[in-house]
């Protein structure tokens, strides 16, 4: 049953991979998944339906993760959202060993240091979540509405770069398109080309 | 694992770059300014030439020396990292071009695809010397390098690094030469073949027409991002036609009426195509 759940995923990875079809697509519903959180729970999406939700991929150790962390930019985001309703879950897809993986006190510690307020913070070590979204980068931002449907994937904004002075010319895609969601408006960009880290799954 | 943000690694290394300086001052005394060290980089400002000729071209280079195993990024950085940028602060009457990237490598980590250059390379800079350059005087050019160097984790650096070069009629060639002439060989030349671009359902094929066509290709590079997906192309010869059968990009949105590729061969020798495209895509992507 392991190996044929690990087939499965190999072959939703290299589907993903090669851009032919992907599992998570704009206007279909959203993957559904379970997944640990820092503190103690299991968090399921589907306990979510009714709510929108931001998925955000998370490496504290990456540069770019770090530019959006430090200067404030997504805990800001995260804050908004949280006080509109919204559920916002990150997600750390990071294999045992690689750069950022955390246990649950790293997770409440790096929540902490940033004054960072996602609903809740989500282990993947095995990255099947990833892979199952197709997230390729870190951050990565998903948005799924109250109906689970996915109506944004891509970067958390326009200026690829690792230096805070950038994001005052940058759109921020995710309060973007939170903003259209709420106004019952069509998601202007509902798609974008993520960039950062590529995320540390394991082999 | 954490690694400090931005110019950190920099301001630690100032001993390194001291220590640099002085180690270089005793190999030469012009054509280059003080490396700056960094744990997985050693960036320089280097001239091809020992001066600055008023009224000419004047090749300067940014030399990166990775660590083993670590990269920079080249124009197209592919699905992640990014471009190696330069802002340039000249005296009066001195004008920057672009970088003259040379042909990138590909890099596979895991999933993910980047291209960019390992080892020792250098990204050629021209710089035109006004004609009324006075000659015996010295000419102060600085410019801000900011970089991305990855391995499996990537580290952002940004560092300002300067170069005097005294202007004369007459000048020799420095020791970086070699490295100048390796980036001018490394160099996509422009290609004498048309090309098309078409959009073929979930694919973008290029055709290459023409004589003499490289016999031997090997890979093709997308200048423009989001056009192409960054695996590695099928390339085949069909009826006389050289045929790069790319992966459509999960960004795409529309071919650019010139999308430019560069195309190498198992020679290391690479061309830069203009592949114009006839098609217009049939509906526009709707999540746009």
């Amino acid at each position: 049953m392991s190996l044929r759940i690990s087939i499965l995923v190999a072959i939703v990875a290299t589907v993903v991979n090669s851009g032919a079809f992907a599992a998570a697509a704009i206007g279909s519903a959203a993957p559904d998944f379970s997944l640990p959180d820092a503190s103690g729970k299991t968090q399921t999406l589907s306990q979510y339906k009714g709510k929108t939700v931001v998925l955000e991929w998370n490496n504290p150790g990456c540069p770019f993760v770090q530019k959006h962390y430090s200067s404030g930019n997504i805990p800001k985001q995260q804050v908004d959202a949280t006080a509109a309703g919204v559920v916002w879950l990150t997600i750390n897809s990071g294999a045992t060993g690689k750069q950022g993986h955390l246990d649950t006190q790293g997770a409440q510690a790096f929540i902490a240091q940033y004054h960072a307020a996602p609903s809740a913070y989500l282990f993947d070590g095995d990255g099947k979540v990833g892979h199952l979204y197709g997230a390729k980068t870190t951050p990565h931002m998903y948005i799924i509405d109250a109906s689970g449907t996915l109506r944004y994937m891509g970067g958390i904004d326009s200026i690829p770069s690792t230096d805070k002075d950038d994001l005052a010319k940058a759109t921020q895609y995710v309060p973007q398109a939170l903003a259209e969601l709420k106004a019952g408006k069509p998601v202007s960009i509902a798609t974008s080309e993520p960039y950062g880290c590529g995320v540390k799954y394991g082999p | 694992m954490c690694k400090p943000f931005a110019v950190l690694p920099v301001v630690l290394h100032v001993m390194r770059i001291f220590a640099a300086a002085f180690a270089s001052l005793l190999i030469v005394s012009v054509a280059h300014a003080a490396a700056v060290v960094d744990e997985h980089l050693e960036i320089e400002l280097v001239s091809a030439r020992s001066a600055l000729a008023p009224g000419q071209t004047a090749w300067l280079g940014l030399r990166l020396k990775h660590a083993p195993q670590w990269h920079t990024y080249w124009i197209n950085p592919g699905d992640s990292g990014l471009p190696t940028k330069l802002a340039w602060t000249l005296p009066a009457g001195y004008t920057a071009g672009d970088i003259a990237w040379p042909a990138p490598k590909r890099f596979d980590l895991g999933e993910l695809t980047n291209f960019g250059y390992d080892g020792e390379a250098l990204l050629p800079v021209p710089v035109n010397v006004p004609a009324d350059a006075a000659i015996a005087t010295r000419a102060h050019l600085a410019v801000e390098a900011k970089w991305l160097v990855c391995h499996e984790e990537c580290i952002p650096g940004k560092a300002t690094l300067t170069l005097d070069l005294p202007v004369a009629q007459t000048a020799a060639d420095t020791p970086y030469r070699q490295l100048f002439a390796h980036a001018r060989a490394s160099q996509p030349q422009p290609a004498p073949w048309p090309a098309q671009a078409r959009l073929a359902g979930d694919r973008i094929e290029i055709a290459v027409r023409g004589t003499n066509l490289p016999a031997a290709p090997r890979d093709g590079f997308a200048v423009q991002t989001r056009v192409v997906a960054n695996a590695p192309p099928h390339i085949e010869m069909r009826h006389s036609e050289l045929l790069l059968t790319f992966a459509k990009s999960d960004y795409f949105t529309a071919l650019p009426k010139q999308f430019d590729l560069v195309l190498l061969d198992r020679n290391a020798r690479s061309w830069l195509l203009h592949a114009d495209s006839t098609e217009q895509p049939t509906a526009p992507n709707p999540h746009r």
